[in-house]
């Protein structure tokens, strides 16, 4: 295995040589790696791995629908520009990866054994770990001494979870690849020589996975969106992997080839590197097309290894302010690294390769996490942009490069030394107002997150702002911002701009609404993970709308899995964790307390703390040279000075770790254990838990997307709404394809509900296909509602989602008239014109399209309403002239003008009348007008007639008697009669007894003491439907 | 068309704009009218129109010299507008023009002296004119007509740069009676409030000193307001107003007075001669009149039913119908007239079952309780003195003045 891997090594190298500084890079790294590697490479790696793995975990929780977006994005970026794709294969690979995870989520890890070649489920992770650690443990392992420690861990715990990260990976790939069939096989083999190059090194493990997914992408790439986004983001994922060993070899190169590199510009050389990522990235195109192929792949694999290994290390400068999502962890990890590198002491390349690896994967990791939720992709463009800055401004040597890998190690180190010390942390911060660019950054996402999210994010942000200004001071920020030091204004203008790119991606509304969810949840997943100032938001790929759902999930899934799937999964990563924020006490707390620090980080945030750590002990080790270098970067621009402050911090931890190298080693051992422990079945228990506990946060997006993922196999709307919102992302970032390719069809909700019963409840962002009914079901849920014989509150309610799906889904047909009627009949059965209202102007449009109907009825209650409720003369004589000669012949309208001559000419016997005989509904809104009628035509009668008029008379011609169905004239003494009293004396009529006993109106003396009284159902709000006891009654429902 | 040269184009384009700077720098407000009003049709501009097709680079000819490039923001609109209006493209020529008369009235903020209200009239006029057609225009096509709109935002505009102190407050008047009639035209009437308090309340100089057609047109508006509010002594006011000061050679001006003023009259008890009736063309009015003076319900009726759409959107319908009141009265005091040569001593007890029988020789049927409340309705709204005695069912009619006239007075409500 490990010759083959650095038979490619030198394969990609060879390739690489055309680009005379990549060919170097690569060789060097190759080189470095190979020696190095083997021993590091597997510590530190393990460590990322995990770091990866628990980054994934998150990401994938979250990502789902951002990894389709990666894809695309990642396809298209491919074409534009190495880093984009780097950039965008990270994220794609966090969104796959988080896509992973939701799927997982959802399914269940065991789920996910299945339906994954590889498997995801935890089996699946155990198989890769066995097959990818435990081989790799056993190869390079075995070989190197941390190999012990490592092979130990490894298998056990912490490479079985960093594996588990490959295999996620994979798994993630093989997800997509499933889909694409032939080239998730091809992946696999390709696998399986990673797990040889593992050998070699954990980057040739990580090249190798790369590679593989590389290819698969290609493939992918080269069918659909969706497998080549996978693939990009496996590849990224990769990059990452392959950035952490690229960095590795860079560290290593630095403590090696210190002098070298110290002698070399090292800001240059970093520059160049990101020059080289871009190139990377373009082989990796390249390298992925042709690779996509086969037998290329491993050579290809390695080509885009490096380029991702470039990347990578591009990113985890970049990304450690990402990265400061796992600050914590990292500090803790960089402690528990420090440690380890201390204890491998004399393999310090190796170390710092871990080291390297491990804030790669950090980087990775967090631009995976970063990416799934926002796009991370963008910040990782951002950083890789940065780097690339760099590099242009230090193109001058590949050793100059690995010098900035060093620095950037450097920085991971000073990172962690910061999250150490506070007072590291304060001068990173420090650091980053200096920058301008996180200054702006910091200002403009203030803006941003406002936009997008709230306070939360904000805090999150201008942690990230700081976090990715200057790595260590994203880290300090984005522990200072986890502790609400963060400035919530501070957003990038890059993020700014990647909003308002979103928001014009919004067709309606309903997606606008969703988009403004997920770009909030992204934004805030940015500011948790410290990425937000550090991703390149401009780069990054918009997230699909229909998505946004998933996204959130995705958001909210990672913070539950990271709180206790990480302490479930690593404990020693935790203390790792801890340690970072304290170095010093890291050898003596770490195996005590990592537990706990590992526990609060993701688990991602645990390995790559441990990387850090490593990292950073790496990096003290390179400090020295690196320091030198970062002061060269530091000319360049604001990040060589973050670096050097970095690296100031890093020496600082340098010093200690190099005391406490004992005390790392035993971290390392720790780590291996909580590794160990984390590919464990307890650790596939939590995970599950944690799936099951996505659910329960996620509810109803959980299901959703379980319902999406379910339909998706074929032509899922979701999906195909996914890939259609990723097409206009990447139309968006290419601008290369057309809108009209759009499937708009596609973003049509249709419901897949099948519950009949259905509670209101008023839409705050996109609908969910799997919460609307579709037109059978709503049919019957209308015949449930119309039999049902529960209250009126509760009928509204069916109704008013039954309209709402209707709406939703844009039928407009009989149903939908049936459905308004129908409402509109109960409404006025039960007095409530406001909703009648709403259904009457719905009708009226739906009537206009020529859709049949009661249309006599409701034109009659149009009438009804017009001369009954709205005292305008103008109004009623433009709805009387629209009636067509026809409608006049409808009984209904017949009634209801006779209603309207009966109200104007005051004839209160003809208004009771009719008030009797009254068709369809009329009565309902005539007795709204009966109170008014009443009076007037008592007070009429008390002006005109002398001396009395019998009650009984009154009674009869006012409409007092209906209570008694039928005879009401026969029975007008009963109840009747009996009202009309109670109905005079409330409205102040004087009545006497004459001498037959017959109750009597004293018209002389009620003619001045008549009356009208506040009525009896007054409600403050004037809504009598919206009173307490109505309201509680619903509830209640 | 007959063959136009290209110098012979040329000749006119450039008369055409000599003219136009003439009559600004001299201030010739008549002349600038005739230059701008598209709608006349005048000879001279549907030859420029002809021209211009001709000779398609007016806009070089404008920017020629500092004489008419002043004025080529406006001039250059209202050629195109020709152009369009000239080939019946009357939406291309709304906009041209809109586009023309915003330019325009800058400039005429900017003149101290009111000299070219007439201009600005014909602006105002023809801009209405232009988005009535063009709104016809699209309604043919299908589409929604909203031009009317667009110009009567722009009117608004125009009201604002009047309305104030000043020589052009004059003008305010005829911007705001075009105003009405876009309001009106588009069924939004609730918009004159806003044209009506600023002319109403702000009265620098007395509502006489404006001119005498813009008065007319400002009160028969203003007089329909009020029969749509049946506020019927305002109505009757406003419209009278209107009807005294209209040039009694414009006929249909006074039909139209005429027609919101006879229901008015005849709510508030009076009646017109049948002579005016004819003589207007209003005789859709006359079985009304008749109605009322014969006590005839069910003539009224009839005539209500037979010309019921004509009232429905004239929007006198309801007024009519509130007549039904006094025909009732009248009807009353026929049988109380019939009953006082009969029995002089008992002529003031009217019997229910009398009433009922009357109204069934109308042919229209209804019962004791009915009429009952027919009967009370007139003692409550005064229309009849007396009372009712329900044991008896008999009204008992006050001896003196028992059906009072309305005097032109509103019957109570």
């Amino acid at each position: 295995m490990l010759m083959m891997n650095q038979g490619v090594n030198t394969q990609t190298i060879a390739s690489v040589d055309p680009n005379s500084l990549e060919g170097r890079y690569v060789v060097d790294v190759s080189q470095g790696q190979t020696s190095s590697y083997n021993p590091t490479a597997y510590e530190s790696e393990a460590a990322p791995w995990t770091m990866h793995r628990v980054d994934n975990h998150s990401t994938e929780n979250g990502i789902l629908s951002n990894s389709s977006y990666h894809h695309d994005h990642r396809t298209q970026q491919l074409a534009r520009s190495a880093q984009d794709s780097l950039n965008t294969a990270s994220l794609a690979s966090s969104s796959t990866q988080g896509t992973m995870s939701v799927t997982q989520d959802h399914s269940g890890y065991a789920a996910y054994n299945p339906t994954d070649p590889y498997g995801y489920g935890s089996s699946g992770y155990s198989s890769y770990y066995n097959n990818g650690y435990q081989q790799q443990p056993n190869h390079a392992y075995s070989q190197q001494q941390p190999s012990h420690s490592y092979s130990q861990q490894q298998p056990s715990h912490s490479y079985s979870q960093q594996q588990p990260s490959h295999s996620y990976s994979q798994q993630q790939p093989s997800h997509s690849y499933s889909s694409t069939g032939g080239a998730y096989q091809n992946t696999g083999a390709p696998y399986q020589p990673l797990s040889s190059f593992q050998n070699t090194g954990s980057y040739t493990g990580t090249t190798s996975y790369s590679t593989t997914y590389y290819n698969p992408g290609d493939y992918q790439t080269a069918g659909g969106y969706p497998s080549s986004g996978y693939s990009n983001q496996t590849s990224l994922w990769n990059d990452p992997n392959n950035a952490n060993y690229t960095s590795q070899q860079y560290s290593t190169y630095a403590p090696d080839t210190t002098s070298a590199y110290s002698s070399g510009t090292a800001a240059s050389t970093s520059m160049n590197y990101e020059q080289h990522y871009k190139q990377w990235a373009d082989y990796y195109s390249q390298t992925e097309v042709s690779c996509a192929p086969g037998t290329e792949h491993l050579s290809a694999a390695s080509t885009s290894n490096l380029g991702s290994a470039v990347s990578g290390v591009y990113p985890t400068s970049n990304t450690q302010p990402p990265a400061s999502f796992t600050p914590a962890s990292w500090r803790p990890e960089s402690a528990s690294s420090e440690l380890p590198s201390l204890q491998t002491g004399a393999t310090i390349s190796s170390t710092h390769d871990g080291w390297k690896q491990g804030t790669p994967s950090f980087q990775n990791h967090h631009a995976s996490p970063t990416q799934p939720h926002f796009q991370i992709s963008h910040e990782s463009k951002a950083s890789y942009d940065n780097i690339q800055e760099q590099q242009q401004t230090a193109p001058q040597a590949p050793n100059s490069q690995f010098p900035a890998a060093h620095q950037v190690t450097q920085s991971y180190q000073s990172t962690l030394q910061n999250a150490p010390s506070l007072d590291t942390r304060r001068v990173s911060r420090m650091q980053i107002p200096t920058n301008p660019r996180i200054a702006s950054n910091l200002a403009l996402g203030l803006s941003k997150t406002d936009k997008d999210g709230p306070t939360n994010s904000a805090a999150a942000k201008p942690a990230y702002i700081s976090v990715s200004m200057p790595k260590p001071n994203d880290k300090v920020l984005s522990n200072d911002a986890t502790n609400s030091m963060l400035k919530p204004g501070m957003f990038p203008n890059s993020l700014r701009r990647y909003v308002e790119r979103a928001f014009n991606l919004c067709k309606d509304d309903t997606q606008r609404v969703a988009c403004q969810a997920i770009m909030k949840e992204i934004i805030t997943k940015a500011t948790a993970d410290g990425t937000l100032n550090t991703r390149d938001w401009d780069a990054e790929p918009l997230f699909a709308i229909p998505n946004a759902e998933a996204v959130n999930m995705d958001s909210q899934c990672p913070t539950p899995v990271s709180s206790s799937p990480r302490y479930k999964r690593s404990p020693g990563r935790r203390s790792k964790s801890r340690w970072e924020p304290l170095p010093e006490e890291k050898s003596v707390d770490k195996p005590v307390s990592i537990s706990n620090d590992i526990v609060k980080y993701d688990g991602w945030e645990r390995k790559p703390p441990s990387v850090n750590s490593e990292s950073k002990w790496n990096a003290l080790n390179n400090m020295k040279f690196s320091l030198s270098e970062q002061k060269l970067p530091s000319k360049n621009t604001q990040r060589p000075a973050k670096r050097q402050h970095l690296a100031d911090g890093l020496n600082a931890a340098n010093n200690d770790a190099s005391s406490d190298s004992d005390k790392e080693q035993s971290l390392t051992a720790y780590y291996s254990s909580a590794i160990s422990i984390a590919n464990t079945p307890e650790e596939k228990k939590r995970r599950e838990s944690r799936s099951k506990r996505f659910e329960k946060v996620q509810g109803h997006r959980a299901e959703i997307n379980y319902l999406k993922q379910k339909n998706a196999g074929a032509g899922n709307l979701y999906s195909r709404r996914a890939s259609a919102l990723m097409l206009n992302k990447s139309f968006d970032d290419s601008g290369s394809k057309a809108v009209e390719d759009i499937d708009w069809d596609a973003l049509t909700v249709k419901g897949t509900c099948q519950e009949i019963e259905k509670r209101y409840l008023r839409l705050t962002s996109a609908p969910d296909p799997s919460t609307v009914r579709p037109e059978e079901v709503l049919e019957k849920a209308l015949l449930m509602v119309q039999n049902s014989q529960k209250n009126y509150l509760y009928k509204c309610d069916q109704l008013k989602s039954i309209r709402q799906d209707l709406t939703v889904q844009r039928i407009q047909n009989q149903l939908t008239v049936k459905v308004y009627e129908t409402h509109a009949r109960l409404s006025l059965e039960a007095g409530d014109l406001p909703e009648y209202n709403q259904c009457q102007s719905q009708l009226k449009t739906l009537y206009a399209e020529g859709i049949e109907g009661c249309h006599m009825e409701f034109a009659a209650y149009n009438l009804l309403c017009v001369i009954l409720h709205s005292n305008n003369h103008r109004d009623l004589v433009s709805s009387m002239s629209r009636l067509t000669e026809g409608a006049k012949k409808d009984k209904a309208v017949k009634h209801a003008l006779a209603v309207r001559a009966a109200v104007t000419s005051g004839n209160y016997v003809m208004f009771f009348r009719l008030y009797k005989e009254a068709p369809n509904l009329n009565t309902c809104l005539m007795d709204l007008y009966v109170e008014k009628m009443r009076y007037k035509a008592v007070s009429c009668m008390s002006r005109s007639y002398r001396p009395t008029i019998p009650i009984s008379y009154i009674a009869q011609v006012l409409g007092f008697s209906r209570t008694s169905d039928g005879n009401d004239e026969k029975d007008s003494d009963g109840s009747g009669l009996v009202e009309c009293v109670e109905w005079m004396n409330t409205h102040g009529a004087c009545l006497t007894t004459d001498n037959s006993g017959e109750i009597q109106l004293d018209t002389k003396a009620s003619s001045s003491s008549l009356y009208m009284p506040e009525p009896e159902d007054a409600v403050a709000h004037g809504d009598a439907n919206l009173a307490v006891n109505d309201f509680l009654t619903r509830t209640s429902l | 068309m007959a063959y136009l040269s290209m110098g012979e184009a040329h000749r006119r384009i450039t008369e055409y704009l000599n003219r136009f700077s003439e009559a600004v720098s001299f201030q010739d407000g008549a002349s600038l009218k005739q230059l701008l009003s598209v709608s006349s049709n005048s000879p001279s501009l549907l030859s420029l129109a002809d021209s211009l097709n001709v000779f398609q680079d007016a806009n070089r000819l404008i920017k020629q010299s500092d004489k008419y490039s002043q004025f080529g923001e406006i001039i250059a609109p209202f050629f195109r507008c020709l152009q369009s209006y000239r080939i019946g493209n009357l939406l291309d020529a709304y906009h041209a023009f809109e586009k023309a008369a915003n330019a325009f009235l800058p400039e005429f903020r900017n003149w101290e002296s009111a000299w070219a209200l007439e201009a600005l009239y014909v602006i105002a006029y023809e801009i209405r004119i232009l988005a009535e057609r063009a709104d016809r225009e699209l309604a043919s096509n299908g589409k929604s007509p909203e031009k009317l709109k667009g110009a009567g935002s722009f009117l608004m505009k125009v009201f604002g740069v009047l309305a104030g102190k000043g020589p052009k407050r004059v003008g305010a008047l005829y911007v705001t009676c075009q105003l009405f009639k876009i309001y009106f035209k588009l069924g939004t009437v609730h918009l004159c409030r806003s044209v009506i308090r600023s002319i109403e309340t702000a009265r620098i100089f007395d509502f006489e000193e404006f001119p005498k057609r813009d008065k007319v047109t400002y009160m028969y508006y203003t007089g329909r307001l009020e029969v749509f509010n049946e506020n019927f002594p305002a109505a009757d006011h406003k419209l009278s107003y209107a009807l005294m000061h209209c040039n009694p050679h414009h006929e249909a001006n006074i039909r139209m007075i005429l027609k919101y003023l006879i229901p008015v009259k005849l709510s508030i008890g009076i009646l017109p001669e049948d002579r005016l009736l004819e003589k207007y063309g209003l005789v859709e009015y006359s079985n009304v009149v008749q109605a009322l003076k014969r006590g005839d319900l069910r003539l009224l009726r009839q005539a209500l039913q037979e010309h019921e759409d004509r009232f429905l959107r004239s929007g006198v319908f309801l007024v009519l119908e509130k007549l039904e009141l006094q025909v009732y009265q009248r009807l009353l005091k026929k049988i109380y007239i019939i009953q006082k040569q009969r029995d002089p001593s008992k002529a003031h007890q009217m019997k229910l079952e009398v009433i009922v029988k009357a109204l069934k020789w109308l042919e229209i049927d209804m019962d004791l309780d009915e009429v009952e409340c027919i009967v009370a309705m007139l003692i409550y709204k005064n229309l009849v003195k007396g009372y009712f005695a329900h044991k008896s069912k008999v009204v008992v009619l006050s001896k003196q003045d028992p059906f009072p006239k309305l005097n032109a007075k509103p019957v109570n409500s």
